[in-house]
């Protein structure tokens, strides 16, 4: 054989085989993603919901935020603010109006991380709607995320007192719920 | 001989006169308007925030005069105990004073007979404190009414509360409206014809707005006709005659929205009311749409933005008119109406007088709903003029907002260049005095989700003033309503937000947010006298007799309401929550024997 | 006839008969003349390379004849004319391919007068639509789902509330951008009534592969009347548990028309029961398919904007009640 028909052939043979190969690469393999956006496992268990201030068992306050100092979920979070009217009563720099002030060191109902989650599902008195029905654990946690970006609020605080109680028998968590 | 005579003769007229034009330095009124001044109690008394029905706060008295205001010192106080801006003025019925705090809205009755007016009694009507977190702009009370022995006025939570004024006892309280769909009653109660009308608040959090009449002995509900919907839920019917053909149709306030929007439309009246009881019709404006942000509504979202004259009986509508179709910037129409009769190009009309939020100054056929004369009372530039032929002001195509788009300086701000604090009318001058700001906005606007309960808003805001970062943000200006024009204006460096009083004497009151309480000449605009008061003050000033038969005037000084725009600003007060009443020489109630002679009621 | 055989020739060779992504089998204006104009090229392309191929495969193969060692000067005109001879017709068939081509994009120009207006806004993975109309009260929006009048050109307006997506409705028309903080204009038109398939094609994130729209076809007059069903209110009565349930757990994000829900960070949901497809053309709208949706939203479409609540049996089955009541 001559070189040209060499050469040809083997173009004809490289062809075949790349089309093969890509064939095989792109049939019928599942996809591989499968990104789990529910809270990190044991949060929801020290988080006794369904409790307002006052008259109630203490809160574990050393529950730290799983997504602190997550940019991610900071700006996340942020967006979420805007998108759930909070900006309508706390201003667009949170810092306050018909609400509160949230960038400041005031907290009615508490400054640590989950007392700030357990606020905003569980509204509070004086006009702040409850919002854990529909808001998952996860997004509330990026809204805790958001403020706590802002400054005002406390670090979790260290080996709460007398507290060790487990959440109390059906509160707030609904039956069923298994996470 | 003779020709000296004469000449002195002339000279010593010429004199005189001179010095009787000196003595007396009035010209002719400026608009010529005249008020019925009906609907207030006696001249002394001040039985209903704007005094009486036509909306003057123009108060017969003339003890204190341009000569002796300077004298004015404080007579006694009384602190309430809250923090929220006072906005609403004291009535004054007899010998008794009567308050209501903001929230708690507790109310006080003062015996006026004491030298330190002792409480009569105190009620306390526990509204649900839910309603604190649905207020938009502080949990105030904007007035209260009195009216079949009873002082009457609308609690935060959506009820309507009637006390006996004698025992302080509750007489009735009806439930109007829900708080859980972010719906508050701030607006004054108004009573008239032996009803008390009453409307919601809530621009802002997308509710369904409406104006309510309550039977005054029993509090039971006699109509109650909304601001949006079909014409039977807005009480429009046959007799319904709108001046302008936009608002010519059926079902507009369905119409003009897109599908099923009306439901959140807003249209809240949470201002003043007027009554003309010649003509038997009451007068009453409508806050903004919802949700705030334009492009999530297209349409003229009738009946926002729009005064409406009915029938009180009924709540039928006879007119209205829509001062900003489809408001872009949160121009509600709720201001107040005065009602005066004026000459216009020769013939005299019966008028009422509106400064809008959108910065017009309305001269109104309050028979019709022509619009005899709309003219920018301060500076605007959301509109480049008013088309008289379509009666609707022509929009600035630059300052129109969509979402995610900033625009650097949009004027007036979504409280106007007047908000919702009343002026005041004297009808020796024929002028309207009233409080103004003179401020700006940075605007983006953001789409929203209405969220039952929540803002349905989206609007974010910066506001400074028109002339920059060193300006004023606010004025005190004449305005003459048959003419369209300011007389003269105090320029401020806090905005205006209280209510005005003019008085026979000719001297006018009012407030500064930052606490100045000014008397100023009703004739030239001079300041005769001033004083700063321990927070800054958006309530409404009344003038009154007290036993003692000597003229006092009163204000409150408790910041808060949209006045906290300015909460940044250097020199900006604190809350407060103090009652201030003053007096010539700061003379109060003495002991039987040393009253002054009475005084001749004119 | 050529075309057709053509076209199942094409559609037996890649195995897309009946498809509802096929892009040869058409349904619209626009849609026909870019199908025929991609047939066409192909032939042409086909054509050519087949008679370079030959050409090539004869210049190969030929044997050299013998005395053909060594250059001599040639002198007779034969190369010359196969040369021009190529020149010509590549001309020709170039010129034919082009002005079809520019025939093809005026085709597909929009018109000057729409006889309908739509708004599409991309997201992450849904598509937000809104009926445009002179009329403000006959407004309103929908989600994922386009429907057309037949024989009326539609006029698209693109946008995107994020990332790029691209709207591509393969039986209508050509792909367009949805640009963030943009607004492309495209049209379509069918010219029968059906049922088709829109997808979403440029890239935009994990769940793009599942980011379709169904596309619906009507007379004129079942569209007024779809139209019109549109515009009513939902009206369940308000201790309906389902509509409760929905208020409590669904409303914050979603918008039923007549009810207090009025969440604009998901898709609107007024009239959902007449929806063919649930979450963007990923399955159909069944009972079934709708619970297993609202209980296993991550599982369905990984990274999905919409959280799984956790929900209660009970909640689930009155939600999916109500919505699938909702028509």
């Amino acid at each position: 054989m001559s070189l040209g028909r060499v050469i040809l052939l083997a173009a004809i043979v490289a062809l075949v085989v790349a089309a093969a190969v890509g064939w095989l690469l792109t049939s019928g393999r599942p996809s591989q993603a499968r990104v789990h956006l529910s809270y990190p496992e044991g949060v929801a268990a020290v988080v006794p919901l369904g409790i307002s201030a006052g008259g109630a068992p203490p809160i574990n306050v050393s529950v730290a935020n799983p997504l602190d100092n997550d940019a991610p979920a900071t700006a996340e979070g942020k967006k979420l603010f805007g998108q759930f009217n909070c900006v309508g009563c706390h201003g667009y720099q949170a810092k306050g109006g018909m609400g509160p002030d949230l960038t400041d060191r005031e907290w009615r109902y508490g400054g640590t991380p989950i007392e700030i989650y357990k606020s905003i599902y569980e509204g509070r008195p004086k006009g702040m709607p409850a919002w854990g029905n529909a808001v998952p654990p996860y997004s509330l946690w990026e809204l805790v995320a958001y403020i706590q970006s802002l400054g005002g609020s406390f670090a979790p605080l260290p080996g709460a007192p007398a507290d060790k109680s487990a959440p109390p028998p059906g509160g707030g968590i609904p039956a069923g719920q298994d996470q | 001989m003779g020709t000296v005579r004469l000449l002195a003769f002339t000279v010593l007229t010429g004199c005189l006169s001179s010095v009787a034009q000196a003595a007396n330095p009035a010209h002719s009124s400026y608009s010529e308007a005249t008020a019925d001044f009906s609907g207030a109690g006696q001249p002394g008394e001040w039985t209903s925030q704007a005094r009486d029905y036509a909306n003057t706060r123009y108060s017969p008295l003339d003890q204190i005069t341009a000569d002796n205001v300077a004298r004015l010192k404080i007579a006694w106080t009384f602190a309430d105990g809250t923090d929220y801006g006072h906005e609403g003025a004291p009535l004054v019925v007899g010998d008794t004073m009567y308050l209501v705090t903001p929230f708690p809205d507790t109310a006080y009755a003062l015996d006026l007979s004491q030298p330190s007016p002792s409480v009569k009694w105190k009620f306390d009507p526990n509204p649900s404190q839910e309603a604190i977190g649905k207020a938009c702009c502080d949990p105030v009370i904007r007035g209260w009414a009195y009216s079949d022995g009873k002082l009457i006025y609308n609690l935060l939570d959506d009820h309507t509360v009637a006390v006996d004024a004698a025992t302080g006892k509750e007489a009735w309280r009806t439930k109007m409206d829900s708080v859980a769909r972010g719906v508050t009653m701030t607006q004054s109660a108004f009573a008239a014809d032996g009803k008390v009308f009453v409307g919601n608040s809530g621009g802002e959090l997308g509710v369904n707005g409406w104006l309510a009449a309550l039977d005054v002995a029993t509090g039971k509900e006699l109509w109650r006709a909304h601001a949006v919907g079909p014409d039977t839920d807005v009480h429009i019917g046959a007799d319904f005659k709108p001046f302008y053909s936009w608002m010519v149709g059926k079902d507009l306030g369905v119409k003009t929205w897109p599908a099923n929007m009306w439901h959140t439309g807003a249209g809240a009246s949470w201002g003043f009311v007027s009554y003309d009881a010649k003509t038997k019709t009451i007068y009453d404006g409508t806050s903004n749409p919802g949700p705030r942000v334009p492009a999530q509504r297209p349409g003229d979202n009738l009946w926002t933005s729009t005064m409406f004259a009915r029938d009180p009986e009924t709540g039928m509508a006879k007119w209205a008119y829509q001062f900003t179709p489809h408001d872009e910037w949160d121009y509600d129409g709720v201001n107040e109406a005065v009602l005066l009769d004026m000459p216009i190009d020769g013939t005299v009309r019966q008028t009422l007088v509106h400064f809008d939020r959108n910065t017009y100054a309305y001269t109104i056929d309050r028979t019709t709903g022509e619009v005899l004369s709309a003219k920018p009372f301060a500076y605007l530039n959301w509109s480049t003029g008013f088309d008289t032929k379509t009666g609707r002001p022509v929009v600035n195509p630059a300052m129109e907002p969509k979402p995610g788009v900033t625009l650097d300086r949009v004027c007036p701000p979504d409280i106007g260049q007047k908000d919702w604090e009343p002026p005041a009318f004297d009808p020796h001058t024929g002028l309207l005095y009233v409080g103004v700001f003179n401020i700006c906005m940075k605007l983006t606007d953001h789409e929203v989700s209405y969220i039952a309960g929540t803002p349905y808003d989206g609007m974010e805001m910066t506001r400074s003033s028109v002339d920059g970062p060193d300006g004023n943000w606010g004025g005190f200006i004449a305005w003459d309503p048959a003419h369209g024009k300011k007389i003269w204006e105090i320029p401020e460096k806090f905005m205006v937000m209280s209510g005005t009083i003019a008085t026979a004497g000719d001297v006018v009151f009012y407030g500064t947010t930052d606490g100045w309480f000014r008397a100023v000449d009703a004739w030239s605009g001079k300041i005769l006298w001033s004083q700063k008061l321990g927070s800054g003050i958006v309530g409404q000033p009344i003038t009154y007799l007290g036993p003692d038969n000597r003229q006092y005037v009163a204000i409150e000084a408790g910041v808060g309401g949209a006045a906290m725009v300015q909460k940044g600003r250097p020199g900006f007060p604190q809350r407060g929550n103090t009652l201030y009443v003053f007096s010539i020489d700061g003379e109060s109630v003495q002991p039987v024997a040393n009253a002054p002679p009475a005084q001749e009621k004119p | 006839m050529r075309r057709a055989f053509l076209a199942g020739a094409l559609v037996g060779l890649t195995g897309c008969a009946g498809e509802p992504l096929g892009y040869f089998d058409t349904a619209g204006p626009i849609a026909s003349s870019i199908a025929n104009l991609g047939i066409g090229l192909t032939a042409i392309s086909v054509a050519v390379c087949v008679v370079v191929a030959l050409l090539l495969a004869a210049a190969i193969w030929r044997r050299r004849g013998a005395g053909d060692a060594g250059i001599q000067p040639v002198n007779d005109r034969q190369p010359i004319r196969w040369i021009l001879a190529g020149v010509a017709l590549s001309t020709v068939f170039l010129v034919a391919s082009a002005v079809w081509t520019l025939a093809t994009v005026q085709a597909t120009l929009p018109p000057a007068h729409p006889g309908l207006t739509v708004d599409v806004a991309g997201q992450e993975w849904w598509w937000a639509v809104k009926y445009e109309s002179s009329d403000p009260s006959r407004q309103f929006t929908t989600a994922n789902q386009l429907v057309i009048p037949v024989g009326v050109p539609v006029q698209v307006n693109l946008t995107s509330k994020d990332v790029i997506h691209s709207f591509w409705i393969p039986k209508l028309g050509g792909k367009m951008d949805m640009i963030p903080s943009r607004t492309n204009v495209t049209w379509i038109e069918a010219d029968r009534a059906g049922h088709y398939r829109g997808q979403c094609s440029e890239f935009c994130g994990l769940q793009h592969a599942n980011m379709a729209f169904d596309v619906l076809a009507l007379s004129p007059a079942d569209f007024q009347t779809w139209w019109d069903r549109q515009l009513q209110p939902a009206s369940a009565p308000a201790d309906d548990p389902g509509l409760t349930t929905f208020m409590a757990r669904c409303a914050v994000c979603h918008t039923v028309r007549g009810t207090d829900a009025g969440g604009i960070l998901g898709p609107d949901l007024s009239h959902f029961g007449s929806r063919s497809t649930i979450a963007a053309g990923l399955m159909p709208n069944t009972p079934a398919n709708l619970s297993n949706w609202i209980d296993n939203t991550q599982t369905i479409k990984p990274g999905a904007k919409m959280p799984e609540l956790h929900m209660l049996a009970g909640e689930v089955a009155d939600v999916t009640a109500y919505l699938e009541g909702l028509h």
